[in-house]
């Protein structure tokens, strides 16, 4: 587990002194690189001077790597022209609605992979186990963002049951219940895509650890014990194929938040991909740059929290 | 069941929406003539769908500085004179004049103007905007030109100019908010004032919420409004898709919203479409201070061999109007008709190209001849970034088989504009807005600036000419002048305009939404002109 941590701590260290060395190395000038030709172009004079001295663009690189440092342990990870706003006030009102999209989609995906999972090796090879490896392998084919275009246009444009877009109702007035019924009705659409994306990992990992375990001793003396068919396949079998999803569970939430990236452009859910997405458009660096390391953070704590999960799971990771 | 036009519709949003991911544009527009069908109930709520959402606080220096930005700022504060789909008109002001001796404007305020917050909007309020504006920055306030601002009573408004400026009325007087005194003497900072009085305006609408991350406004109609009965109770702004749009048109969910090109037609029969070219364009920059671009004639030679109709129809699927080298798009009123305009003629290019001593030589693996001179084929590099590639590779193919070769160059936006400041190219491609408004821009787009400039002044006589437009009080001789200039500009070519995007809007046709004439303030080409809210 330290170990683990101290690799944590050195990809997180890299993802810094990458946010602040590239825009630095980049040819030409610093300030154009940080804030973009057309900022620089419609910040006076005046304004480029105090940005440069307040960013120590003038002094050596060890000096401004520790004013970098310094301003991030102040949670300050400077100002989006574009949104006129700072860039940590900004990413932190669209973190909540990433992680809730995202959080929901891990959840839902892990549950129900899992049971399909079990099911799909306790019965592998007859017509449940083809089924359900056809369905999963098939969604999981299509990339995320298109898997979303055609829940919009199925669910949302043919059918009309979910809202097309965005997060809750504008100005709806409601509070309460009624407010939690509306963001999760939009949640529905986006937080699907995210699953069905998700889902053929988990299916696939817990069936092959499922048919792993269903040739084990454990199992047949649990038979011969002659213990009810469910207890059998999930309390015994499918209990300890849980393990490797969990492994797994750091690497999926990347890819989860990777994935939210462009099912948020698509359902417009105001999340930090529609943020990345307009921080591209608007060539907002020090937004995209702020964008990356709350993500990579992200990514990192997930991880972190993945492990701990596994370590309580599995005794054996306490033992070592 | 889904009829074969729904069928289609929901195909073109699919092509959409995936393309939409890859790539999304800005809305432009400017001249169409105005519904004068206006609703005789008050319409309870109006909404309107925007692809952003959040364009900053609705204060004018809190709101982004982008069109979209000013346009919520000035549904809350009016300015001084305003336009509709004819030119100007009254707003705060009811008569103006100019006095040309003293190179002063006279406003006479109209009566009982009240802020949102009940207090009286005098001329004092207006001496103080302008004021302020000079000490806080503002950047839709350029006030250079104004060198005194004074009253006389409650009502009237002395603008003295430093020198004669014709864009005053344009660019200062119609777009300059006018902001109250008794609550803007206080503040300091102007851009970090964001409590509830920094949006009491005394335009048609009242604020009453701003969300930043789901990106939407509410107004409510002002009651008291100076200017009329206002038609719509509570105006929403939401955040959607444009891909969305033709969907949330038939819920009911929104009532107007900007479409995508391909959209139009499949919604012309539902729904009022609106459309607009001209106000945005894509141009081929030159490198006119380098061999061989430094030859006009060279120059020259190349427009001819551009078909730029054929590049509407490749790169633009259609959706656009064929580049007038004179800058200003047909149906723009300083336009002229008379500048040359490089229909394509191969005849042109071989003369052209003779006279400057080049000859087609053929070479082996090529199934076109090279236009070669002293030994030394032409070959040219052509910048762009990914949205524009297409038109390079429609340019590339067309040059080819006019003995010019082409090698495409495709870089990151700010990279491609980095290029173009450093004059590292020899053609680059290039798009921006901003020709809807006064003529000013002229000088911005031709003599100085930024990568969006030609930055030529190579010729004396159109230097002279566009610097003396901007002083010449009145408009029939500027006309002259301004078309003038675009000949001259067109003649030399340092830069071709190729075309014009078209953009488009729908609505239900409850509000008769326009575009203003020569844009919003400074130009906006955006129908969302808060006097169509107007009774």
């Amino acid at each position: 587990m330290k170990n683990k941590l101290i690799t944590y701590l050195a990809a997180f260290i890299f993802l810094i002194l990458l946010n602040f060395f590239l825009p630095r190395l980049m040819p030409g000038d610093p300030l154009l690189a940080i804030y973009g030709q057309e900022a620089a172009l419609t910040l006076s004079e005046e304004m480029k001077k105090e940005l440069i001295s307040e960013m120590g663009l003038d002094r050596p690189l060890p000096v401004q790597f520790g004013l970098y440092l310094t301003a991030l342990l102040h949670g300050d990870l400077g100002v989006s022209y574009s949104l006129n706003a700072s860039v940590w006030s900004v990413v932190g009102r669209t973190l909540p609605w990433t992680l809730l999209l995202v959080g929901s989609a891990l959840i839902l995906s892990t549950f129900l992979g899992i049971i399909l999972g079990i099911e799909s090796g306790w019965h592998k090879g007859v017509k449940r186990d083809r089924w359900i490896l056809f369905l999963v392998i098939g969604v999981s084919g299509l990339p995320n963002f298109i898997m979303a275009v055609i829940l919009l246009l199925v669910f949302g444009v043919q059918l009309g049951w979910f809202p097309l877009g965005g997060a809750l109702t504008p100005y709806s007035g409601w509070t309460g219940i009624q407010l939690v019924g509306d963001v999760a009705r939009h949640l529905v659409l986006p937080v699907t895509a995210l699953t069905l994306a998700q889902l053929s990992e988990t299916v696939l990992l817990t069936r092959s650890s499922m048919l792993g375990s269903l040739d084990s001793l454990y199992i047949r003396t649990a038979v011969g014990k002659g213990l009810k068919k469910y207890r059998i396949k999930y309390g015994h079998a499918g209990r300890n194929s849980l393990l490797p999803v969990t492994a797994r569970l750091g690497v999926s939430a990347g890819r989860a938040i990777a994935g939210a990236l462009f099912v948020e452009v698509v359902f417009a859910y105001p999340g930090m991909g529609s943020l990345t997405h307009h921080a591209l458009l608007s060539r907002d660096y020090p937004l995209l740059q702020g964008i990356f390391l709350v993500m990579a953070l992200t990514i990192v704590l997930a991880n972190i929290l993945a492990d701990r999960l596994a370590f309580r799971l599995d005794p054996r990771l306490r033992e070592d | 069941m889904l009829g074969m036009k729904d069928r289609k519709m929901v195909w073109w949003l699919l092509v959409l929406l995936i393309s939409g991911l890859l790539f999304t544009g800005c809305s432009n527009g400017a001249d169409q003539p105005a519904d004068s069908r206006k609703p005789e109930e008050v319409i309870p709520v109006y909404t309107i769908a925007d692809a952003a959402g959040d364009w900053g606080f609705p204060s004018p220096w809190g709101h982004y500085q982008r069109g979209p930005g000013y346009i919520r700022m000035s549904l809350i504060f009016d300015t001084l004179v305003w336009k509709d789909d004819q030119g100007l008109v009254p707003a705060l002001a009811s008569e103006w004049s100019y006095d040309q001796d003293n190179k002063t404007y006279t406003f006479v305020l109209k009566d009982n103007i009240l802020w949102h917050d009940g207090q009286k909007l005098t001329a004092e309020d207006v001496v103080f905007t302008f004021a302020y504006i000079k000490q806080h920055p503002y950047a839709w306030g350029d006030l250079s030109s104004v060198a005194q601002v004074s009253s006389e009573g409650e009502q009237t408004v002395k603008i003295t100019l430093n020198s004669n400026f014709a864009p005053f009325l344009n660019n200062v007087a119609a777009t300059v908010p006018i902001i109250p005194q008794h609550i803007w003497d206080k503040v300091e900072e102007p851009g970090k004032f964001t409590e509830l009085s920094a949006v009491v305006g005394s335009g048609p609408f009242r604020y009453v919420d701003y969300n930043k991350e789901q990106g939407t406004y509410l107004y409510q109609a002002n009651d008291q409004y100076y200017g009329g009965k206002v038609l719509v109770q509570e105006l929403k702004f939401i955040k959607a898709n444009p891909q969305m749009a033709a969907a949330s048109l038939s819920r009911g969910e929104v009532n107007a919203a900007a479409l995508q090109p391909e959209m139009a037609g499949q919604l012309q029969d539902k729904y009022t479409i609106i459309q607009e070219a001209g106000s945005s364009n894509v141009k081929l920059m030159f490198n006119h201070l380098e061999e061989p671009l430094a030859d006009k004639e060279f120059r020259q030679a190349l427009a001819y061999a551009i078909d730029k109709e054929d590049l509407v129809a490749k790169a633009q699927r259609g959706y656009g109007v064929k580049g007038n080298p004179g800058i200003y798009a047909p149906g723009n009123r300083w336009y002229a008709g008379d500048a040359v305009q490089y229909d394509p003629n191969g005849q042109k290019v071989q003369e052209l190209m003779t006279e400057l001593g080049y000859e087609l030589v053929a070479s082996e693996g090529r199934a076109n001849p090279s236009w070669t001179k002293d030994g030394q084929e032409v070959k040219l590099n052509i910048l762009c970034d990914s949205d524009l590639i297409r038109v390079a590779e429609v340019l590339q193919e067309r040059l080819a088989t006019a003995g010019f070769s082409l090698e495409i160059q495709s870089v990151e936006v700010k990279v491609r504009d980095t290029k173009i400041l450093s004059w590292d190219f020899d053609l680059a491609l290039n798009s921006h807005g901003g020709l809807g408004g006064d003529p000013e821009i002229l000088s911005k787009f031709i003599l100085v600036g930024d990568f969006n400039s030609a930055r030529y002044d190579q010729n004396p006589h159109l230097v002279e000419l566009i610097q003396k437009q901007k002083t010449i009080m009145d408009e029939d001789e500027r006309k002259e002048m301004v078309q003038q200039i675009q000949k001259l500009y067109a003649e030399d070519v340092p830069v071709l305009t190729l075309y014009y995007p078209n953009s488009y809007w729908a609505h239900d046709g409850k509000i008769p939404l326009y575009y203003t004439s020569e844009g919003i303030a400074i130009g906006v080409p955006i129908p969302l002109n808060k006097l169509s809210f107007v009774q």
